[in-house]
């Protein structure tokens, strides 16, 4: 029996040496930490996993249809489309040149250029539209559209006035021709390119 | 003793030279001194958060207005992940309210907040769209007189949100002047290296005719669409009548009424609208503020003109601008799905609008002595109505 006492009293000291340095502040603050940390790991582990969503097949994304077109009207549409850029770019710039115009932010020359170039664009889009042979089915449409454009030409042909007599009231004289005329191209676009102004 | 207290004199000044230099150098993201803006920042579109405190303590002394919420029209089963790119994974749609805010003054008269949109076209071509109603009609079936109407502050120009303009000729319009500029400017852009993509009005290439981007992109990622030229032109003809004020950065409208810049929240020149009410500071933020979990959860909206940084420091706006009431719960979205439900609480007080083809408003708040606008019963089932509308040459 004395044989293992010694033994027995080694195994009690190294345990209380063990039990010392397992309570030693400077443990027992890292041990806290480690627990807290895998608390934290094991509560955001199960938050994830009950959070998982069940797959679900991704919806079709959201796009414009239009009705199946014969090849000779996707032809046309096609044929349009550069004409339709450049009409609407147009149009934009003399809009934003007009507005900058007011706010002193152009001047009254940069803003002739722009009215001038303009002028140019339509008459091209004119000669470009004329030279298109529209189906039957399109040729109403198409029939808006060059009235569109003499509409927006003869609008700036009055916003041109400007420059000779220096009186702004023709920049107000030329708008109704310019806005319907804003108002037909949106409607043939619409129609043509539907994906043309998603929704933002 | 001397020497001790030379010593400690040394180590003080020391320390505050350190402090000083230190100081100096480092660059704060609310200070408003020239040079201390952070970069790519212009100085119209910059508020320090002092500033917007100076801009609460003063609409707190104003009078108290009163603020609803209509969906002029919805956009039906949009992927989640086209909305927010955070929640892409979830492979959902979500349906999206179109909302326009109708607010009024203690003298009765009324400002909009964007004017949602009128043209038929898109309705009929999105047909994935429902519910729209056209404001007048609206506003006159939940008691609001739409001849009332003086003002409309565009949050941006994009042709959801600045519709209808010609629907209300004596109002004035509110449209920060960046805005303007940026489409101005991207319209020239040089094409030699880009094909023309950043200057593209729409999908066309300005050079060939073909279309630009995957046809899924749409025109999303060009700087000038979402402003279709019939759009502009209604801005241009609020100009050339002298019904607009184009501002630069912060306008105060009216006591209680501010406008605040955020720009490329969502746009280059978005705005911002704070309302002073019972309910403390509302803040409109149109697409800026897309989507009020997004505010509240700190999510980026879909990529468009959408700088994140800058949208995130425009959410903080109006944290700042709510920190004395109901924080995130007073900012006021455009396209929030939760939108008149419980679960956005500033839009619970809802009901269809009577005859408004499914389309549905919300009674935000009231100024005190004001009559409730909410029906005594009010219709709350929720309806769809896909019907496309006539197809019309009208704006």
């Amino acid at each position: 029996m004395d044989v293992g006492r010694p033994a027995a009293e080694t195994m009690m000291s190294r345990a209380s040496g063990l039990l010392h340095l397992w309570m030693s502040p400077r443990t027992l603050v890292l041990g806290l930490l480690a627990v807290g940390l895998v608390g934290v790991l094991a509560f955001a582990t199960t938050r994830e996993m009950s959070r998982a969503v069940t797959p679900v097949p991704a919806p079709p994304p959201v796009r414009p249809t239009r009705p199946a077109l014969s090849p000779v009207e996707e032809t046309f549409i096609q044929a349009l489309r550069p004409i339709h850029g450049d009409v609407q770019r147009s149009l934009m710039r003399t809009s934003l040149g007009q507005i900058l115009y007011k706010t002193n932010d152009l001047s009254r020359a940069e803003l002739k250029t722009r009215m001038e170039q303009a002028l140019v664009i339509y008459g091209r889009a004119e000669t470009g539209l004329r030279a298109l042979e529209p189906p039957a089915s399109l040729r109403n449409d198409h029939e808006i559209y060059l009235t569109a454009v003499r509409l927006l030409r003869e609008s700036a042909v009055e916003a041109m006035k400007m420059f000779n007599d220096g009186r702004e009231e023709h920049l107000l004289a030329a708008y109704p021709k310019s806005q319907e005329a804003s108002d037909k191209i949106r409607e043939v676009g619409g129609k043509f390119w539907p994906s043309e102004f998603p929704p933002n | 003793m001397i020497q001790t207290l030379l010593r400690i004199t040394t180590i003080l000044a020391l320390i505050a030279l350190v402090g000083g230099l230190g100081r100096a150098d480092v660059l704060r993201a609310d200070d408003d001194r020239d040079g201390k803006r952070p970069p790519q920042t212009l100085p119209s579109g910059f508020e320090s958060t002092d500033r917007l405190l100076r801009d609460v303590e003063r609409a707190e002394r104003a009078p108290l207005y009163s603020a609803w919420l209509v969906e002029s029209s919805r956009f039906m089963d949009v992927p989640f992940g086209g909305f927010q790119p955070d929640k892409a994974g979830l492979n959902t749609t979500v349906n999206l309210p179109v909302n326009v805010g109708i607010i009024e003054g203690p003298d009765g008269k009324l400002t909009l907040y964007d004017s949602g949109w009128k043209q038929l076209a898109y309705i009929f071509d999105w047909n994935t769209s429902c519910c729209w109603k056209g404001i007048r009609d609206q506003m006159t079936a939940i008691g609001l007189d739409p001849a009332k109407v003086t003002r409309i502050v565009l949050g941006h120009a994009h042709w959801d949100h600045a519709g209808q303009l010609s629907e209300f000729p004596n109002a004035v319009i509110y449209i920060q002047k960046e805005e303007l500029k940026q489409i101005d400017f991207f319209l020239h852009y040089p094409v030699d290296f880009n094909s023309g993509h950043i200057r593209a009005v729409n999908t066309v290439d300005p050079l060939t005719g073909a279309q630009v981007g995957p046809p899924e992109q749409a025109c999303a990622r060009t700087p000038v669409c979402g402003y279709p030229p019939q759009t502009v032109q209604e801005i241009l003809g609020k100009v050339l009548s002298g019904k607009a004020r184009i501002v630069d950065g912060r306008h105060e409208v009216a006591p209680g009424l501010v406008i605040h810049p955020a720009f490329r929240g969502h746009t280059y020149g978005s705005q911002l609208l704070q309302v002073n009410t019972a309910r403390g500071q509302l803040v409109f933020g149109s697409d800026t503020y897309s989507s009020w979990t997004g505010i509240r959860d700190w999510l980026v909206a879909k990529i468009q003109q959408t700088d994140a940084v800058q949208q995130f420091l425009a959410y903080e706006k109006c944290y700042v601008l709510t920190s004395r009431l109901n924080s995130f719960n007073n900012c006021v979205a455009a396209h929030e799905p939760t939108a008149y439900t419980n679960a956005y609480p500033l839009t619970a007080n809802w009901w269809n609008i009577p005859n408004g083809n499914c389309s549905r408003a919300a009674e935000l708040i009231l100024a005190p002595g004001k009559t409730t606008h909410v029906p005594a019963s009010p219709n709350k089932t929720l309806c769809e109505n896909r019907t496309k509308p006539p197809h019309t040459v009208s704006p």
